[in-house]
């Protein structure tokens, strides 16, 4: 690989001198410990309120606070940050020594997330994915001023397109496409012109914007909103009978944690805001806690079309696209471990628009399954399709959620044929394509063993030509 | 019956037929304690309550065995130019393709009685959770070929995510 540092821009406004070591913001210790702190100083408080004589309690949690904050603090003062030869380099840790590099070419995405303490301090934290990490290898760089991270945000991503296309324009070899020359592949075909720099100022095209008020009705509307108004129904028909609340007691945990569930959800993707920039689809999200991250249209695994009954009557749907590469938050997991939603709630024309921004070309499910497999699965047959071009595949499938995704042929990892005892009988057969991401498979239901036969023969050469061409 | 899907001429490659004696050993060492046992238990009733046990679980464990037969007769696999094709399944029957540029990496694990066999069992993996392919019952040197030839074409054909 050639120097990348010639790729460099001329100047680093939050920088200065790359090469010089950055510490984080001051306030890091105090948004570290976040929601502890205040819960601990919530307590304090209270114990104090309570037992007001009982003042070496008092001092004794003081005491505790303090040390809790100068750990933060010594920990905030051996922690340093350079940018340096293509490489971020963070170091940290007083007794066990830790310095983690990432080379800028191997970084997948960079998100900034605001957690709501940072935000009202006006800080926000810088996270790394790289391809094939855990969470735990991932870079994090909390905390740093609003401004400066978005700032260092756009430098290191405009790096690390500058540094891709240095490799590609010297590849390693040209019969073993890589991993780092196949991105590279992507992110220019994602820039206006390859090689070309990506500008300070990103021009960015908003696609979408949800309506708080559609998303409310609409997560209401959905299956958790139907189980959080069951619980509640329940705790409430409860008392009412029973005239005490001590019988809903076992019930309060179970019901909190639902609640706290669509709560989550909602916070999550209020105000989700979707725009195209340069380097992909900037996504933003989030009531308290403001993630922004930016999915690469070149890397997404499968794109999936929800739609639930009754969001059916209202034509709403849901779109959700699958990004390989983990992406568990330690705040939001229960976020990480759902699909990415483009669009939370919106119409159905909003949602195939953003499909066709997404995709090259968008295939509709338009062969429906044979006969024979209302047989199998009267309810299921009413949406059972598939189609596709020679890039795509589409699926849809499912009575009550119908659910339509589609695969990029050039992402499939493996074809699966399966028949099972009943298909057997009625001679119908399922092709499954997987691909890399963690729960978007698209499976071909129950066509006739004569076509699921050719089709399982044909697939995997259209899966060749798409990834070669 | 045939759920050969793809052409005919395919050239499968079998486990080896000493799969199913490693099988049988399984079963056995399952169903000849349980009908011990499950008999002797049975006697404390009544005699033959204790047989009627006994036989029971042992035709339970002829059973188990014919259906392991025809799962290891319906095991097989076949490298073709650019994938490699494993099928398997008596109930349910599956087949599946893995262009060899999309694997990980590959696993080849022994378990006791498989070791005792000189057999393996080889494992491929893909960055999809969904795709399996594996192969019981390899011959141990025919395993370890496998594993560094398809190694090797994995990485001829890489591709990247």
């Amino acid at each position: 690989m050639s120097d990348p540092t010639s790729a460099q821009p001329p100047h680093l406004s939050v920088a200065g001198d790359t090469a010089d070591w950055h510490r984080l913001h001051p306030l890091t210790p105090v948004v570290r410990a976040g929601r502890g702190i205040i819960a601990f100083v919530v307590a304090v408080a209270l114990i104090a309120i309570a037992n007001q004589r009982n003042n070496s309690q008092l001092v004794v949690d003081l005491v505790v606070l303090a040390l809790a904050l100068s750990g933060g603090f010594i920990s905030w003062l051996v922690t340093r940050w350079q940018v340096a030869n293509g490489v971020l380099r963070i170091d940290t840790g007083l007794i066990r020594r830790d310095s983690r590099r990432f080379p800028l070419t191997q970084i997948q995405a960079i998100d900034v997330v605001q957690t709501g303490l940072a935000r009202v301090l006006g800080l926000a934290e810088l996270q790394l994915r790289v391809a094939g990490s855990d969470s735990k290898r991932s870079g994090r760089l909390a905390c740093l001023r609003l401004a400066d991270a978005e700032e260092l945000r756009r430098e290191l991503l405009a790096l690390s397109a500058a540094a891709g296309t240095l490799q590609a324009e010297h590849p390693p070899g040209l019969a073993a496409p890589l991993q780092g020359s196949a991105e590279t592949g992507v992110t220019s075909s994602v820039l206006p012109v390859p090689g070309a720099r990506v500008s300070p100022e990103v021009i960015e095209r908003p696609l979408f914007r949800v309506r708080s008020g559609r998303l409310a009705v609409a997560i209401v509307l959905s299956r958790s909103g139907a189980i959080a108004a069951v619980v509640i129904a329940a705790v409430v028909t409860t008392i009412a009978v029973t005239g005490s609340t001590t019988a809903t007691a076992s019930f309060l945990p179970f019901a909190f944690g639902i609640v706290l569930a669509v709560w989550r959800q909602f916070s999550g993707e209020y105000g989700t805001r979707v725009a195209a920039a340069p380097d992909g689809f900037r996504l933003r999200s989030g009531l308290i806690q403001i993630t922004t991250e930016t999915v690469r249209p070149g890397r997404v695994q499968g794109i999936r079309l929800e739609e639930p009954l009754v969001w059916r009557a209202f034509g709403w749907c849901r779109l959700a696209v699958d990004v390989a590469g983990p992406k568990e938050r330690g705040e939001n997991r229960s976020e990480g471990r759902r699909l990415r939603a483009l669009v939370p709630v919106g119409s159905r024309a909003e949602a195939l628009q953003m499909v066709d921004d997404l995709l090259a070309s968008r295939p509709m499910p338009d062969r429906r399954a044979p006969r024979e497999a209302r047989l199998k699965g009267p309810f299921q047959y009413h949406f059972l399709a598939w189609g596709s071009d020679e890039r795509y595949v589409v699926t849809s499938r499912g009575r009550v959620c119908r659910k339509t995704t589609w695969v990029p042929l050039e992402k499939v990892q493996s074809i699966r044929w399966v028949q099972g005892p009943v298909q057997r009988r009625l001679g119908l057969a399922t092709v499954n394509l997987d691909v890399a991401g963690r729960r978007v498979t698209a499976s071909i239901d129950d066509r006739t063993q004569a076509e699921a036969g050719e089709l399982f023969g044909r697939l995997p050469d259209l899966a060749r030509a798409a990834r070669a061409g | 019956m045939s759920a050969d899907t793809v052409d005919a001429d395919i050239r499968w490659q079998r486990p080896s037929p000493r799969l199913l004696r490693c099988r049988r050993i399984e079963v056995a060492s399952v169903a000849v304690p349980a009908a011990l046992v499950g008999g002797l238990i049975g006697a404390s009733a009544s005699a033959a309550a204790g047989l009627g046990v006994a036989v029971g679980l042992l035709v339970l464990g002829l059973l188990t065995e014919r259906f392991f037969a025809r799962r290891v007769a319906a095991w097989g696999f076949a490298e073709r130019n650019e994938d490699l094709m494993v099928r398997r399944g008596v109930l349910v029957k599956r087949q599946s393709v893995i262009p060899y540029g999309r694997m990980q990496f590959i696993d080849v694990t022994a378990g006791p009685i498989e070791r005792s066999m000189g057999l393996a069992t080889l494992r491929m993996h893909t960055a999809a959770a969904a795709s399996d392919a594996r192969i019981p019952g390899l011959e141990r040197d025919i395993a370890a070929k496998l594993r560094d030839q398809l190694a090797s074409l994995g990485e001829a054909q890489a591709a990247g995510l």
